[in-house]
């Protein structure tokens, strides 16, 4: 599974900045960095670790808009200057001064709050219920009648105070209905396959193979097909096996496909089609070359001419942004395969 | 689903084993809760969700006007009440706990934010003064032309950004709504000025993503839209066609600007990164 990783090891930049003279100030500043590890949800498909640098408590003391401006001679230095031998570094034209950027800080309640997000959800209702236990204790312990009375200061203040412990309660039961349901992932039952349609020129066969790379990295997607002018131009990723050839993926049949209803329907309608859940669809047999656990799958149309079948690995595992950005990726291979199409045309026609 | 279902009690079991249980009515309702594993039944918590139908109004937000309206109420009980008589230290218990559920019901919305699921509360807006304008660096080749094209506008029509700017090996491609000087009409001196901007700020070698969810930095607001509250910068690294895995060398960047703080989800992050990783071979595209 292809994982996008920054890597960006251990960092250590001083930097100082002196004010001009008439703010009369001079910071200096030593950061440790901590790297944060950020992991995607399930929905993102594979893991996306991006890490964050974060900043010590550097901050100015005015807003942005009163920043010192400084000197010429003391500028911001932007650059990555890795203690570890791993990571490569970067070529510093002599032309190019060696510039920094200040890093954007870590946000800790966001990072802890997507960290618990159980805990945080269910937070609001124990506090509320809390609160209502010691308002009831606290008129207890000091015998004061349990009787509203709103004459009484006291009374008041224990109404006013039972509403906001209501409204954290019932803020907390809110969360927890809004919660998304986790829904387990299947592994595909295939064989890894890779057939690219040997015609293509290099960019194109690049661009496929990015938008596989995409996909598979961002999304629950496990198996890609892309049928153009009657040619499969592409078969990625986890495929049915073929029962008369072991270890190999079956074939995708494109003029079957784009006889069948799935992929006529799709391209009268003109737009995506999200199969939330594979299995309740009959028309399930005419993707035969997908596995036979596939859980969702996305048919995109490519303008008139083309189909790209996106088997995921879980039931409604594609979001409202995915499929957003599936349908403009749909529209940009179609671009490129339409300037093709003349190759790809007397493929088929050699095919038959 | 409720778990709450009826259901006529039947003896399970003949007499000779259970004594069942019998009553003068024919049949007696059963009432049974069940509460199942939250995976396959979870509690209709729906029915707490409403909305008032006033356009434009997010109910998400209604804890912290009622913790601003309550915690008022409570501070002006105690003002009113303490001209009079003095605090019992009930009262004083009552309001001190009445004011922290009032800070924590104001804090509420903002944690929400980041919860799973969670949608921004309003949508990106135009900023003042901006306008629209599309350009791009004329050493481009066709096809980098249309890749670049293509990726402003998808980066612009799928995430909460207003303005886009696409910085690889020299070539500028500037989209979105941006803040223009009026000097600046022409194409070459907008594209000169994105370059002085650029430079000036210093994003060169960039390998690291920069997010800055809330304000960016006073060295961005110079040139960054006028509004702009989040800042991403994504690092376009090449890796040399030597070596397929090779070091990654950096060639650029693809800056957003948002009017939203938090506009960029990890989601965003993410499908950010892989349109970032489609530049990987852009000087195999110059010679076509």
């Amino acid at each position: 599974m292809r994982q996008l990783i920054l890597n960006i090891n251990d960092f250590q930049f001083i930097f100082s900045l002196k004010a001009e003279k008439a703010k009369g100030r001079f910071i200096r500043l030593l950061p440790a960095f901590g790297n944060a590890k950020l992991m995607t949800s399930m929905e993102a498909g594979s893991l996306l670790k991006c890490r964050f640098l974060t900043s010590t408590s550097f901050r100015p003391a005015a807003k942005s808009s009163s920043f010192p401006s400084l000197p010429p001679i003391f500028s911001f230095h932007f650059g990555v200057s890795s203690s570890s031998s791993s990571s490569s570094h970067s070529p510093i034209t002599n032309s190019k001064p060696n510039y920094r950027v200040p890093k954007p800080k870590r946000d800790w309640i966001a990072d802890w709050v997507s960290q618990n997000d159980d805990t945080v959800r269910t937070l609001p209702i124990y506090i509320g219920a809390a609160s209502l236990l010691v308002v009831l204790f606290n008129r207890a312990l000091y015998g004061i009648a349990p009787v509203a009375d709103a004459s009484s200061s006291q009374s008041r203040a224990d109404l006013l105070t039972v509403a906001l412990a209501v409204t954290n309660v019932l803020t907390g039961l809110v969360w927890l209905s809004i919660r998304p349901k986790s829904i387990a992932t299947v592994d595909p039952q295939g064989v890894e396959c890779k057939r690219v349609c040997s015609p293509l020129p290099d960019y194109a066969v690049t661009e496929l193979l990015w938008v596989w790379e995409s996909l598979s990295d961002v999304t629950r997607c496990r198996s890609l097909v892309i049928v153009y002018e009657n040619v499969c131009v592409l078969q990625i990723g986890c495929a049915a096996e073929a029962s008369s050839r072991k270890g190999e993926a079956v074939n995708v049949d494109a003029d079957k496909l784009m006889r069948g209803t799935l992929y006529q329907g799709v391209i009268k309608s003109g737009a995506q089609s999200y199969l939330a859940n594979l299995s309740l669809y009959p028309g399930k047999s005419e993707l035969p070359f997908l596995p036979s656990n596939t859980q969702a799958v996305i048919l995109q149309p490519l303008g008139d001419k083309g189909i790209a079948i996106i088997g995921g690995d879980t039931i409604r595992g594609f979001t409202t942004s995915d499929q957003a950005w599936i349908t403009l990726i749909g529209e940009k291979l179609d671009s490129t395969l339409a300037k093709h199409a003349r190759q790809l045309q007397l493929t088929s026609q050699d095919s038959i | 689903m409720n778990g709450i279902s009826l259901s006529q009690s039947i003896p399970l079991k003949p007499r000779s084993a259970f004594r069942a249980k019998t009553s003068s009515r024919k049949s007696s309702a059963t009432i049974c809760a069940r509460l199942e594993d939250s995976q396959q039944q979870q509690l209709n918590l729906s029915v707490l969700r409403f909305t008032l139908g006033i356009p434009g109004l997010d109910e998400s937000y209604l804890p912290r006007w009622i913790g601003y309206g309550l915690g008022s109420l409570l501070l002006l009980n105690h003002f009113v009440d303490s001209g009079s008589t003095s605090i019992t230290p009930a009262q004083f218990t009552t309001e001190i706990l009445g004011l922290s559920l009032a800070s924590a019901s104001i804090a509420l919305p903002y944690l929400g934010k980041f919860l799973k699921g969670a949608q921004p509360a309003y949508q990106k807006a135009q900023p003042d003064g901006a306008e629209q304008i599309f350009v791009m660096s004329p050493s481009l080749a066709g096809i980098q032309k249309e890749d670049l094209a293509w990726a402003s506008y998808v980066l612009l029509r799928n995430t909460n950004a207003i303005a886009v700017l696409i910085s690889i090996q020299g070539a500028i491609c500037a989209r979105g709504y941006w803040n223009i000087p009026e000097e600046n009409s022409s194409k070459e001196s907008l594209l000169g000025w994105f370059q002085e901007k650029v430079e000036k700020v210093g994003l060169f070698d960039l390998k690291d993503t920069l997010y800055f969810p809330q304000e960016a930095d006073s060295e961005f607001q110079e040139f960054l839209p006028k509004g702009a509250c989040s800042l991403l910068v994504q690092p376009l690294l090449q890796v040399p066609s030597q070596t397929a895995n090779g070091p990654q060398n950096p060639e650029g960047f693809i800056l957003l600007a948002s009017t939203m703080t938090y506009a960029f989800t990890m989601k965003d992050r993410a499908w950010i990164a892989a349109v970032a990783d489609k530049f990987r071979d852009m000087d195999k595209l110059a010679n076509l």
